[in-house]
């Protein structure tokens, strides 16, 4: 099993794939043959235009909706103008702002002497926030970087997942004033914009799982696309995971069976209502999730699932709402919640845009049971969305801390809560 | 579900309302001090945001949340313009907001491009070709972040076209590198035509 598609493979395939794309650091002025695409060989067959990715595979009639996806957060909201009471927890919970002024701030990750990362999708950077004794420092320790959104830790470094590269801090915890260069690990994954921000975490088996996500809402992915990758950091070798993944951004291993859960974002123009955004557990290397064939295990797409059957592929493990945006999950491992919340699933949803009525804006809770079947899913956290239309704030991804608490990023208001449990 | 990012459609709740008008402490952008703020402005971008040297841009109702991206996007080095950075450089946040509550309420003056029928054809078939609208709108007057181009300066709509596809011009969320890569020079010559004509 481990030996299938190993990297001489993967790598012969991405330089074949011949999608538009930069690259990741500011392309070199390009020289091109008139109607062709730059680094095009000669006589290369013109690509017909294509929409923006977010709108392929909308109808006439969907247009009239005007729907488009929410313009990036890249501001951070000034601490006193966070609405912070908007956000309700379950009683007994009581959730405060943690830390706050990170503009866009995302996927989260621990180092071993307690300094969070916290990584970016649109402003390059990568901050580190420090407690210091009830209050929060934070520090910008990575600039100029590209889509810098995956973040992990290992062995004193941090590693962070850019568009097309992955880069290393080293020893980065003991050097937060003065953070050093980053070395480059692996610089060879695909340029694709849409969905190429990654997410990113250390498997128990120390290798980097990341996704490579669709190059388009609803499209035939080449065949390294729409997958969950890892990288072996020491040895630079990278093997698929699983295929028919339309787009990860959020991974985390069950902490008793070690087995890899993810968050995958459906498709959007089927309807408001249609297909769910899902919850997965992969039970064997190299399973398929279904796209772009089918959707949430019991669709079919209305184009490329003509002659196939849902039964092909590994059905998901629960259904989270059509169009949540379902982001950042992770394993309760805490002890300071209540006895049941242990090994729950916490999942960041970063609401819809694709639905006339919003809906996400929510950190849910996935009760899962020893077999490894999801019992229920109900919102945990809410307010972020007001009145039914408007939202002050997008959650992005959880994290767990060492107290027993819960963080939640917030890439619009550029924060992070805290959601602790008091009795 | 979660993709480049390209506005919303007019006319409806916007994220620009729930950051200005629902957070409870939140000051509203301020128009009218922001016409204060963007005296110097008008040096290059002219009255009420009506450029006349036509390597300036116009702004005036460009929508907001556009100009705030790019003030913010050139004070944060992010895009470089030797002449635009220093003034950047200066402002809050808050005073971007402003700024770009007063260029989005002014009114955009006639194109001032003596217009080439047969250019103008070719642009309109190019824009139409390559999905322009999608984002920028069927009117081309652009929606939260994403630019008005309607009448905007021939000039600098080559330029920033031909700066998208080289990387000379970093976009936000790499939409318009994208967009742009496989548009010919003359392409962008006849789109940019095309669009400083409309009003």
């Amino acid at each position: 099993m481990d030996k299938l598609l190993r990297s001489a493979a993967l790598g012969i395939a991405f330089a074949a794939v011949a999608f538009v794309s930069l690259a990741q650091q500011p392309a070199p002025p390009a020289v091109t043959t008139p109607g062709q695409p730059a680094g095009a060989p000669p006589n290369t067959p013109v690509a017909p235009p294509i929409p923006p990715t977010w709108a392929q595979g909308r109808s006439a009639e969907q247009e009239a909706l005007n729907l488009a996806p929410h313009p990036p957060g890249m501001t951070a909201l000034p601490e006193n103008e966070i609405p912070l009471k908007t956000l309700k927890v379950p009683k007994g919970f009581e959730v405060t702002l943690w830390a706050s002024g990170m503009p866009n701030a995302r996927s989260m990750v621990f180092g071993p002497k307690g300094t969070l990362f916290v990584g970016t999708r649109f402003p390059g950077n990568v901050y580190a926030v420090v407690d210091k004794g009830g209050k929060r420092e934070v520090k910008t320790i990575g600039k100029g970087l590209y889509r810098s959104n995956g973040v992990a830790f290992k062995n004193g470094a941090l590693y962070v997942a850019e568009l097309s590269r992955i880069i290393r801090y080293d020893n980065i915890e003991d050097n937060l004033e003065n953070p050093p260069q980053p070395v480059v690990v692996f610089d060879a994954l695909p340029k694709d914009e849409p969905h190429g921000w990654k997410f990113m975490t250390l498997g128990p088996d120390g290798w980097l799982y990341f996704q490579i996500g669709s190059p388009g809402n609803i499209v035939m992915p080449p065949s390294t696309h729409a997958s969950i990758m890892r990288l072996d950091p020491e040895r630079k070798v990278m093997e698929n995971v699983v295929l028919g993944v339309r787009n990860s951004v959020g991974m985390d291993f069950h902490p008793v069976t070690k087995q890899l859960w993810f968050t995958n974002n459906g498709r959007d123009w089927v309807n408001d209502d249609l297909p769910n955004d899902t919850l997965h557990r992969v039970t064997a290397k190299g399973q398929h999730f279904g796209f772009p064939y089918c959707h949430q295990g019991d669709l079919l797409d209305p184009e490329f699932g003509k002659g196939r059957s849902c039964s092909e592929f590994a059905p998901p493990a629960a259904k989270l709402g059509p169009h949540v945006a379902a982001l950042g999950m992770r394993f309760y491992t805490g002890s300071s919640f209540p006895a049941e919340y242990k090994n729950n699933i916490f999942i960041a949803e970063h609401g819809s845009w694709n639905r006339t009525k919003k809906t996400g804006y929510n950190v849910s809770r996935a009760v899962v049971d020893s077999s490894g079947k999801v019992v229920k899913v109900e919102p945990f956290v809410t307010g972020w969305l007001q009145d039914g239309d408007k939202f002050w704030g997008r959650p992005a991804d959880v994290q767990v801390m060492r107290d027993g608490s819960l963080l939640v990023s917030d890439d619009v208001a550029g924060a992070i809560f805290r959601v602790a449990y008091k009795k | 579900m979660f993709f480049l990012s390209c506005g919303r459609g007019p006319g409806r709740g916007s994220l620009f309302a729930a950051l200005f008008l629902l957070a409870p402490a939140a000051p509203a952008a301020d128009a009218p001090a922001g016409e204060a703020k963007a005296q110097v402005c008008a040096a290059c971008h002219g009255p009420g945001g009506n450029s006349t040297d036509p390597q300036f841009p116009s702004l005036a109702a460009q929508p907001p949340i556009y100009v705030f991206y790019q003030l913010l996007q050139f004070r944060e080095q992010r895009r470089k313009d030797a002449r635009m950075s220093p003034f950047a450089e200066k402002l809050t946040d808050a005073d971007m907001k402003d700024i770009a509550a007063y260029y989005a309420a002014q009114k955009p003056a006639a194109p001032t491009l003596a217009a080439d029928p047969a250019k103008v054809a070719a642009g309109k078939a190019i824009a139409q070709r390559f999905y322009c609208s999608s984002c920028h709108t069927s009117t081309f007057a652009g929606q939260n972040h994403i630019a008005r181009l309607a009448g905007q300066h021939y000039d600098y709509l080559v330029k920033e076209l031909r700066g998208f596809k080289t990387g000379a011009r970093p976009d936000i969320d790499g939409t318009m590198a994208s967009a742009a890569q496989p548009l010919t020079d003359e392409d962008i010559t006849n789109v940019a035509h095309y669009l400083a004509s409309l009003r």
